[in-house]
């Protein structure tokens, strides 16, 4: 499965949950990460991430695709991150 | 799937916020450590023994290979898979000479009938293939006779090197002849693709080995010695033609890799970094892409195939179900 991940929270909790979401996704730009993660994965972040947010005021959205073959992604101005894996 | 990383340059690999962080000259990037189930290594890496204990952990294997290609070595971290059965199956199977023939046979034909089935694909297009296939088929059918390993290996050298002389009349490329197989080093640009193809065939395989209970020491086709890991390379004979060789003709049949990508030193032929690159993402893609399973029913990449064929193998060392080699069909 292939997951974008956006986050707005406190700044206290930003690095937090930056850290925690760099384990599982790679980081696309500030708050957006994105990857293919397995199902047990998934369900292990979003766990993760709830214990670090405080859900009165903090969001993080999650889009989920069965598989990125029917989008495509395009990027105006600087590629700031994304996934590779030859380095 | 967990991913696999390949590093070229040069620079500093370490633990940074509980997952990974490589760190170069002009590029920091961190790599999610979930999503990491391999590392190749081509470049001058450093890292330190607590990126060993985190990757230990995280049950990822690390290999790595010399400025020239060739593999060195791997680091296995302790094996988290630990079956004493399957160790004893396996050398019971090894130590039985009729239950070793036995499986080194299929194994042979498993590589044989996707051999074959390789160059049917060309002879149906534009190459003449008639006369390699026949003499592939006349091998193939005197398997089943073989009493012994050694004759079974030359036979299956015997099957090699008429499948080889079959490589010109499918890549039609002056610059790529095959003449014939030369490794270590390998002399020209046909062999130097085969070697480092089979190269990375064998460690991938490896890899898989190190998810299952098997054990990579005890192979059967090629004999179990002091030195190396044996039961990748037999189980790596079987997919060298469908996923290295169909790989390689496309990359010289559609011209991405030519003789510009290759150096040449008293050490023979190498790829030079960018050629290596291009391989490398290619053979990437095919391990990715996947295909219809006649048996399970879904669709499965060609990586999860290499899984797969291992778990069939453990079936047979515990007598569960005889282990067919798989064949493609296309």
């Amino acid at each position: 499965m292939f997951i974008i991940l956006v986050y707005d929270v406190g700044v206290k909790r930003v690095n937090k949950v930056l850290k925690k979401c760099r384990t599982y996704l790679h980081w696309v730009q500030n708050s957006v990460l994105e990857g293919d993660i397995s199902e047990a994965n998934y369900v292990k972040l979003k766990a993760e991430l709830s214990k670090i947010i405080n859900t009165k005021e903090d969001s993080v959205v999650i889009y989920k695709f069965r598989s990125p073959k029917y989008n495509s992604r395009e990027v105006l101005g600087v590629k700031k991150g994304g996934e590779e894996n030859i380095l | 799937m967990k991913k696999t990383i390949y590093i070229f340059s040069s620079g500093e690999l370490k633990r940074k916020g509980n997952t990974l962080y490589f760190e170069t000259e002009e590029n920091k990037k961190y790599i999610p450590v979930e999503d990491v189930g391999e590392i190749m290594i081509f470049g001058e890496v450093d890292f330190n023994k607590k990126f060993l204990e985190f990757i230990s952990v995280k049950e990822i294997i690390l290999h790595y290979f010399n400025y020239n290609g060739y593999y060195m070595g791997s680091f296995y971290p302790r094996e988290h898979l630990n079956s004493g059965y399957m160790i004893l199956k396996q050398a019971e199977h090894y130590t039985d000479e009729q239950k070793r023939i036995e499986l080194a046979r299929r194994f042979v034909t498993g590589a044989g009938k996707n051999i074959r089935q390789v160059l049917k694909y060309y002879n149906n297009r534009d190459c003449d293939l008639e006369d390699g296939l026949s003499k592939i088929e006349e091998l193939c059918s005197s398997i089943p006779t073989m009493q012994d390993i050694s004759p079974l290996m030359a036979l299956e050298g015997n099957m090699r090197e008429q499948y080889y002389k079959c490589f010109d009349n499918i890549c039609k490329n002056p610059d790529f002849v095959f003449e014939e197989r030369s490794r270590r080093p390998p002399r020209n640009y046909m062999n130097t693709l085969i070697s480092f193809g089979n190269v990375l065939m064998y460690t991938i395989v490896l890899s898989e080995i190190y998810k299952t209970h098997l054990d990579p020491r005890i192979g059967y086709l090629h004999a179990t010695n002091f030195r190396r890991f044996t039961l990748n390379l037999d189980v790596a004979e079987i997919f060298k033609p469908i996923i290295i060789d169909r790989l390689i003709f496309s990359l010289i049949r559609k011209k991405m890799i030519t003789k510009k990508d290759f150096d040449k030193n008293t050490e023979g032929i190498l790829l030079k970094d960018k050629g290596k690159q291009t391989f490398i993402q290619q053979l990437d893609e095919k391990l990715k892409t996947t295909i219809k399973h006649r048996d399970i029913g879904r669709e499965v990449s060609y990586r999860r195939l290499i899984r797969l064929e291992l778990y069939k193998l453990a079936k047979h060392l515990m007598g569960e179900k005889e282990y067919e080699p798989f064949v493609a069909n296309w």
